[in-house]
């Protein structure tokens, strides 16, 4: 009996040994796979954007949800954030939410504070535009981590700071703003516009967009007014505007729209809405509402997004994604016709290329999140209102539309009514790393090409 | 020596050491961060405190003066950037420069405010502090709204994000230089005339001294430390804009000030680390998030009505509690009534 147990000891230790070894393999492998993902998100709760901060958040637990499996905490409240949700084995944690004010030194303080206290690996924002210059130069420096936009549209963003490791699925404020030179002129018969435009990187570049494209189709731009953000009084800057010019581009956005419209207002009178055209703002959901039907007629710049759209695309996005995970988005009140606006879509597609990256490289980031870099750059989007791509900056080439303003059982709307396919940063070659950045006197006003001129297409939209 | 001066030493010694082994105690964050900042924001803490307690000069134009040596060299070492005058010069020049131009300019502005006292001081300053902020938010050509990013720290001290530490002991010895010398000039015949011209401009100008003269170059003096801090600042920041000078940060500093106690210079490092953990940690508190402000405004309630003399007031209670020596804290300057207190002299 004793040799029968001394030999089953001499059988037993090998397996054991074996057991042992696929054991801690198998630990190991499971400790691997279970190394969360951190993330962070930079939204703006205070300032001139203050009021999106709801759709911002909205739009990155969505994104969430529908493709990382996570779930809203509460469908009522995107900034509780989400629970749940893996990818390639890896939990995708939610470490923080920044809380920025549209200020530059505030974000960076805010994403210093989510990538080296709480240790995020990566992080989805900000959403204006200087505010993503200074993360852009943040994320040159940390070369570890990796970046994505939320909203922000300034160009210097991508086009000049160009860091490897941050990407935008979302267009600049010029890309948005395509397709508004060649109405103008041609269709509204502007011969001369004068631009009014918040004196920041994001409304430099929305205007430039406008002005490039006006007067390459042969428009003349006679006066160019920046009110600094976050105004509050802008009768002076009103009184400065040319009354003798065929139309007026108007970029000031966020909280300073509307007492920019009013000031105007007592300066020159009510507002024709046919002689305005308004950037993003003026067709964003839970903005443009309050514009109120003095703005009637006006036409509107987009965001690369059209929320009437009559796709089976477009619609799925509004009701059984974004409409599917919250039922509100405070302040606003329903999720589902906030879906199209600039904040929840931005935040969405920017969040959903990560997700997708980071499920190429089956949620590893280890080896300073290089693989996960290399792929995300190769990401494109079918997103509900087209396809996005990136291009060597890692900027989106996006699908544009551009919105009418019109009153429908006494209140103000918004219908699409144009359409141009992937434009690029380049804006048909105006822009490059060479020239200068949008600013108070760039572009200039000259006439020259762009390939989307008279090709604008009107997609079929619900009525 | 006295039991109370003793104690003071011993305190003194004691939070130098934890100090100076900070990066072997606590996390790259808290030392990289939190600690940095706070070394930072009470060198400028101090230039007010300065003026407060021995010049009787409460100035809330010290943030712009650090703003505008964070915007000099920010404009002269960055090269490259699409804001800015992108001279890419040497950084260190570049610091000699920062301190140069900050020092003229409050030389200007000390002309200017030198010969109004209190409240009217506070409001001449506070309109310079404004001016700077919407100097830079204006002018494009040196900053606009986005500021300038990408200032780099010079070699050996950064890169900041690859050697936080570096930067850190830079700041602490920074601070003790700025401690030590302003301990040293209050005691000097110039300290003693400002401190003469503080308690009876009237009688020190009959005297024969020149009130204003000596006025304004205390305010230059601060404004050497003002830009030291603000040279840290963005270093550590990498980043500056008209946000980082505006109303908010200047009330930001008042309010370390008069958290540490507008008195005593060791209070600016201590209401500056109180201020830098309550922003840092009061934002993962779901019901402060962006209260912050209300929050510090309730902090900074709480220790005017308990310690008017901030935090290094109640330290000298207790020590007269304790039998220590200490007494009653004395009231602090006020914009109304400079302090009538000299206990480093």
């Amino acid at each position: 009996m004793s040799r029968l147990w001394g030999r089953g000891w001499k059988l037993a230790l090998p397996i054991l040994g074996v057991g042992l070894v696929a054991a801690m393999a198998a630990a190991s492998t499971f400790a691997a796979s279970a190394t969360p993902i951190k993330v962070a998100v930079l939204s703006d709760c205070e300032g001139a954007f203050g009021a999106f901060d709801g759709q911002d958040l909205a739009g990155v637990v969505s994104a969430m949800s529908e493709y990382a499996g996570a779930k809203p905490v509460n469908p009522n409240d995107p900034r509780k954030g989400w629970t749940g949700g893996s990818i390639g084995g890896h939990p995708v944690k939610l470490v923080g939410i920044g809380c920025s004010n549209d200020r530059a030194d505030t974000a960076i303080k805010e994403t210093k504070r989510l990538m080296e206290q709480l240790g995020a690996d990566v992080m989805i924002g900000p959403l204006s535009g200087d505010e993503s210059i200074a993360v852009a130069n943040y994320a040159k420096q940390h070369p570890t981590k990796t970046f994505v936009d939320g909203s922000a549209g300034a160009q210097d963003t991508t086009l000049k700071v160009q860091a490897p490791n941050f990407y935008r699925f979302n267009g600049d404020g010029a890309q948005w703003n395509a397709g508004l030179g060649d109405l103008a002129h041609n269709k509204l018969g502007w011969k001369t516009a004068a631009v009014v435009a918040d004196d920041y990187s994001f409304a430099w570049t929305s205007a430039a967009g406008f002005i490039a494209e006006f007067c390459a189709v042969g428009g003349k731009v006679t006066k160019r007014v920046f009110p600094p953000l976050n105004t509050t009084d802008y009768s002076s800057y009103a009184q400065q505007m040319p009354t003798d010019v065929d139309g007026t581009f108007v970029a000031v956005g966020g909280a300073g729209l509307i007492p920019f419209l009013k000031a105007y207002e007592q300066a020159h009178g009510p507002i024709d809405g046919k002689k305005f055209i308004g950037n993003l703002f003026w067709g964003t959901p839970g903005q443009f509402e309050q514009l109120s039907a003095r703005v009637a007629g006006a036409y509107a710049g987009g965001a690369g997004t059209a929320g009437d759209l009559a796709t089976k695309e477009a619609q799925k996005y509004s009701k059984r994604v974004i409409g599917k995970w919250f039922k509100t988005i405070p302040p606003f009140g329903a999720a589902a016709p906030q879906a199209s606006s600039t904040f929840t879509f931005g935040y969405f597609i920017n969040t959903w290329g990560l997700i997708k990256g980071l499920q190429a490289v089956k949620g590893d980031i280890s080896g300073g999140q290089k693989k996960l870099q290399k792929v995300l750059g190769k990401v494109s989007l079918q997103t509900g209102y087209g396809p996005i791509k990136l291009d060597k900056n890692r900027q989106g080439i996006i699908p544009v539309y551009y919105q009418q303003l019109y009153t429908k059982n006494g209140k103000l709307a918004v219908k699409t009514v144009g359409y141009i396919p992937n434009v690029d940063q380049t804006f048909g070659g105006t822009f490059s790393s060479k020239t200068p950045p949008p600013g108070r006197t760039f572009p200039p006003c000259v006439k020259r090409s762009l390939p989307w001129v008279g090709k604008t297409q009107h997609p079929k939209v619900i009525p | 020596m006295t039991t109370r001066s003793v104690v003071d030493r011993a305190i003194g010694g004691g939070a130098l050491a934890l100090a100076a082994l900070a990066p072997l105690i606590f996390s790259d964050y808290w030392v990289g961060a939190l600690l940095t900042q706070t070394l930072f924001l009470g060198i400028v803490a101090s230039s007010l405190i300065f003026l407060s307690a021995y010049g009787g000069m409460v100035s809330l134009a010290q943030v712009a003066l650090y703003g505008i040596a964070g915007f000099v060299l920010g404009n002269v070492v960055t090269n490259g950037n699409t804001k800015g005058l992108n001279l890419g010069w040497n950084p260190w020049l570049a610091v000699v420069l920062a301190i140069a131009v900050t020092v003229l300019v409050a030389v200007l502005f000390g002309l200017l405010a030198s010969r109004s006292v209190g409240i009217y001081f506070l409001m001449i300053t506070l309109t310079f502090g404004v001016i700077a902020n919407l100097f830079f938010g204006q002018v494009t050509t040196f900053s606009g709204f986005g500021g300038i990013s990408g200032i780099p720290a010079p070699h050996p001290i950064g890169p900041v994000d690859e050697h936080p530490n570096r930067l850190y002991y830079v700041a602490l010895v920074m601070s003790v230089l700025v401690y030590a010398l302003l301990r040293y000039v209050v005691r000097t015949p110039f300290g003693l005339t400002l401190q003469g011209v503080r308690d009876d401009p009237v009688r020190m100008a009959s005297l024969g001294y020149n009130v204003v003269l000596h006025r304004t170059l205390a305010f230059a003096f601060a404004a050497v430390v003002a830009a030291l801090a603000g040279v840290l600042f963005v270093w550590w920041n990498g980043h500056i804009d008209p946000a980082s000078i505006d109303l908010s940060a200047m009330i930001d500093v008042l309010v370390i000030a008069v958290i540490g106690g507008l008195y005593r210079l060791e209070g600016a490092w201590l209401g500056a680390f109180v201020f830098v953990m309550l922003n840092n940690y009061s934002r993962q508190i779901d019901f402060v998030g962006p209260r912050f402000h209300t929050l510090i405004g309730l902090v900074f309630l709480a220790i005017v009505l308990v310690s008017p003399a901030g935090l290094a007031g109640i330290w000298e209670r207790a020590q007269g509690a304790l039998g220590l020596g200490g007494g009653a804290a004395p009231q602090p300057a006020t914009a109304a009534e400079a302090p009538t207190r000299d206990a480093d002299v």
